[in-house]
């Protein structure tokens, strides 16, 4: 459902919801943020949990960084003890690393539901088509996106031409010394690509200098401000259900 | 300028910062309104390099030296911009693969109406047309072009192009990529243009292409343009001429010189092979049995046979095989496949069929999902020809590959030059290989592969592509070297005729599976099978059904 809400609306949704994140220091707070976002994730998009728990895992070790510096360089972080100082977590300094870990796993899951829930090319398109992105720049992200998958593609082919030159099979997953001799080969793939692309749009008229139409850029509906007002209308409604709690 | 031609060069001339020589020119060259024109010349002649100097490419994105003018409908290409440009030159690149523009196959027909702001219906309704055209199903609109085979990239970039409705088009080697029934279709589409519309052609394949464009033009030794005039004259006039220079000349066109050079002359220089049995039909009785006997000779020589070193014993084999291409789904169910010693094999399908992924699969190269393979490690030349590449020279790259087979470093010298002599690439010795042409690129990536014979089985994926007629005559021999050294090769083509060739057997590839295996003399002439599974018939066919007919 979430998927087939305007890209734009649902970036300044989640923007605003990443605002709120970071400006309110209320661990309840992120708590209800975190439940939202999984509860959009796996009740409306019928992800599966796993995968919103694996998700978590990265952003989970970034903010046990946050809580970990907390607990050991208290005196730097008076402001965030401070608010902490107020919330149920025993010891200020440990309430603050709960809450910028809390902040942590909220913010990555909020951009997780955007990225999840957004059509790449849909995203550009509006962009360009409603925020006047560059063609240009907006191509080359096109590109860009092309790219990533060709280039696990071109890697592989280089490891296997260099495995024949060697007469063994490659290993199942290169080892750092192979994995650091293919950054170059693969850096001038990447250039040799990019330009060629360059080439190739510019030689069907990217950039003429007349403004250019954007076919099937996504239009914006009423469903798309409905979901704004509810996006902004929950955001007062879990604050002030956080602070309800003890 | 209404009168003025589609495109014209005057004495151009290219030179790359840091070249020693000028990649080509000064040629002068036009196209007419209306006209369709092939230009041919050997590989590394500087073809590409004269195409994009038409709308300024070179010298204002790609830095080089360019004398002499160029013009576009009579206005000099300097005035405007290669983007402000595109509204009246479609162009289309060798590498299609590399240069898509869009996410999906509907953006990227409408990216260059779009750039011309052209109406959303009015692209819309373009789109529509032109994936008709080039046979593409209306729902693969929003299909994801990463995920496309090598040729249906092709066929969507063939789509993007002729969506333009420019009054010139402009194409480098349309259809490399593929399959024979395809390529057919869509060089007549690109050369039947309406009213005043102009299309200039570059091709090695140049076959098909004989009957359907107006003039042939051709790059000589010295980088300058001949204007050859009509194709049937052309291919006569100047046969001895475009062999030497490894230009490739269609089957016809050899075997009406093949009978000159016996003192038989054809009515009427054929440019395709049913004007050539015509021909062969309508000579007087006295001359058509020596003709005959010519003819028989040609057809054996452009057919291979079993070598001599061929065995029973295998090489490599696939059992009951689910093959499937890196990190892809299952492509190929329950293949069956053997290959033996001094075995040579042509494997030929339709664009997507799985060709490419049943040959690595064959070599060992590609985890199977199912089934099993026996037999050691096989080597293979790929489509893209600079994944080969690791030196930083061409010299270095082909002695890297004979120290690889075990040749010790004393011995290698003679052999390395030798090599780079056989594929005609010692004068870029020192090149980069990065800095070759795409028909030079792929004569070093054979001769990298084909150097010390150190692999029991070969497979070659696409290797005619971008190689002109010398290079294709080199692989030719290669490969029949390599079957009677007793190495087994494993050929991925579209080019029919090359198969049938220079492989003794076929496989053709349809449906998931393995749709025939048998001799290529036998699966290259079932016209049936060939329809069922997309491809066309071999140039030779109508010349070896006349044969049969005439058996003395």
């Amino acid at each position: 459902m979430l998927s087939r809400v305007h890209p734009l609306a649902k970036l300044v949704a989640c923007i605003v919801w990443l605002a709120a994140s970071i400006l309110i220091f209320s661990a309840p707070f992120q708590l209800a943020i975190i439940a939202s976002a999984v509860a959009a994730l796996v009740l409306i998009e019928r992800r599966s949990p796993l995968l919103v728990l694996a998700l978590m895992v990265p952003f989970a070790l970034f903010g046990f960084g946050f809580l970990t510096t907390s607990v050991l360089f208290r005196q730097e972080s008076d402001f965030a003890l401070q608010m902490a100082g107020e919330t149920p977590f025993g010891r200020e300094a440990f309430s603050a690393g709960v809450v910028l870990f809390l902040r942590a796993i909220a913010c990555g899951l909020v951009s997780a539901v955007f990225a999840l829930t957004t059509d790449a090319g849909q995203f550009i398109k509006a962009l360009m088509a409603d925020w006047r992105l560059s063609p240009r720049i907006g191509y080359a992200l096109f590109s860009a996106m092309q790219f990533v998958p060709d280039l696990a593609a071109e890697a592989q082919q280089i490891r296997l031409a260099r495995a024949m030159r060697r007469g063994r099979p490659p290993r199942r997953i290169p080892d750092p010394l192979e994995t650091a001799s293919l950054i170059v080969p693969l850096l001038a793939y990447a250039i040799r690509r990019a330009s060629r692309a360059a080439i190739a749009m510019e030689a069907r008229g990217l950039d003429a200098g007349i403004s250019r139409t954007v076919l099937g850029a996504p239009l914006l509906h009423r469903r798309d401000i409905a979901f704004l007002g509810i996006a902004f209308a929950l955001l007062p409604a879990l604050w002030w259900v956080s602070r309800l709690t003890p | 300028m209404a009168d003025a031609p589609a495109a014209r060069w005057r004495d151009v001339g290219v030179r790359y910062p840091y070249a020693d020589a000028p990649a080509v020119g000064p040629a002068s060259l036009t196209v007419g309104r209306g006209e369709r024109v092939l230009l041919v010349g050997a590989s590394g002649s500087g073809k590409s390099t004269l195409l994009a100097t038409l709308t300024g490419l070179i010298p204002h994105t790609i830095p080089a030296e360019v004398t002499g003018k160029v013009e576009l409908r009579g206005e000099n290409v300097a005035t405007r911009t290669p983007a402000q440009w595109s509204a009246d030159v479609g162009q289309m690149f060798q590498n299609p693969e590399q240069t898509l523009c869009g996410m999906t196959v509907g953006d990227e027909v409408a990216f260059a109406l779009e750039n011309q702001a052209l109406p959303a219906e009015e692209i819309e309704t373009r789109i529509g047309w032109a994936l008709a055209q080039v046979g593409l199903p209306e729902n693969w609109r929003s299909r994801r072009t990463m995920q496309l085979s090598g040729g249906e990239k092709q066929l969507v970039a063939l789509a993007a192009l002729i969506a333009q409705h420019t009054p010139l088009l402009v194409v480098d080697e349309p259809t490399a990529h593929l399959a024979p029934a395809a390529a057919t279709h869509l060089r007549r589409l690109l050369l039947d243009r309406p009213g005043d519309a102009a299309v200039l052609i570059v091709d090695h394949r140049v076959d098909d292409l004989a009957g359907l464009v107006d003039r042939v033009a051709l790059i000589d030794a010295d980088g300058s343009a001949v204007d050859g005039g009509a194709p049937r004259a052309f291919f006569r006039a100047h046969h001895d001429r475009l062999a030497a220079l490894g230009i490739a000349i269609p089957p016809p066109a050899a075997l009406d010189a093949a009978l000159r050079a016996d003192g038989i002359v054809l009515a009427e220089a054929p440019l395709t092979m049913e004007d050539a049995v015509a021909g062969l039909e309508a000579l007087p009785p006295g001359e058509k049995a020596a003709a005959r006997e010519i003819a028989s000779a040609f057809a054996t020589a452009h057919q291979a046979r079993q070598s001599a070193s061929a065995s029973t014993e295998f090489v490599a084999a696939l059992e009951n095989a689910s093959c499937a291409p890196l990190f892809g789904p299952t492509v190929l169910r329950d293949v069956s496949l053997a290959v033996r010693r001094g075995e040579t094999i042509a494997i030929v399908g339709r664009n997507g069929a799985g060709k490419s992924t049943l040959a690595a699969s064959l070599a060992g190269l590609l985890r199977l999902k199912a089934g099993r393979r026996t037999g050691p490690m096989g080597a293979i030349s790929f489509q893209n020809p600079e994944n080969q590449f690791l030196a930083g020279s061409v010299r270095e790259e082909v002695r890297d590959a004979w120290l690889a087979a075990g040749t010790d470093a004393a011995a290698a010298g003679a052999k390395v030059e030798s090599t780079l002599a056989q594929w005609r690439l010692s004068e870029l010795a020192a090149a980069h290989p990065f800095e070759l042409s795409q028909g030079q690129k792929r004569r070093l990536s054979l001769a990298i592969i084909t150097a010390g014979g150190r692999w029991p089985l070969l497979v070659l994926d696409e290797p005619t592509a971008g190689l002109d007629g010398a290079g294709r005559a080199a692989l030719e021999a290669e490969i029949r070297s390599l079957a009677a050294a007793g190495h087994a090769v494993a050929l991925v083509t579209h080019d029919l005729d090359f198969a049938l060739a220079s492989c003794a057997r076929t496989v053709v590839v349809d449906g998931g599976g393995i749709a025939a295996d048998g001799p290529s003399g036998a699966i290259l002439r079932d016209r049936a099978l060939l329809e069922r599974s997309g491809l066309a018939a071999p140039a030779l066919l109508p010349l070896l059904d006349f044969l049969e007919e005439n058996r003395c």
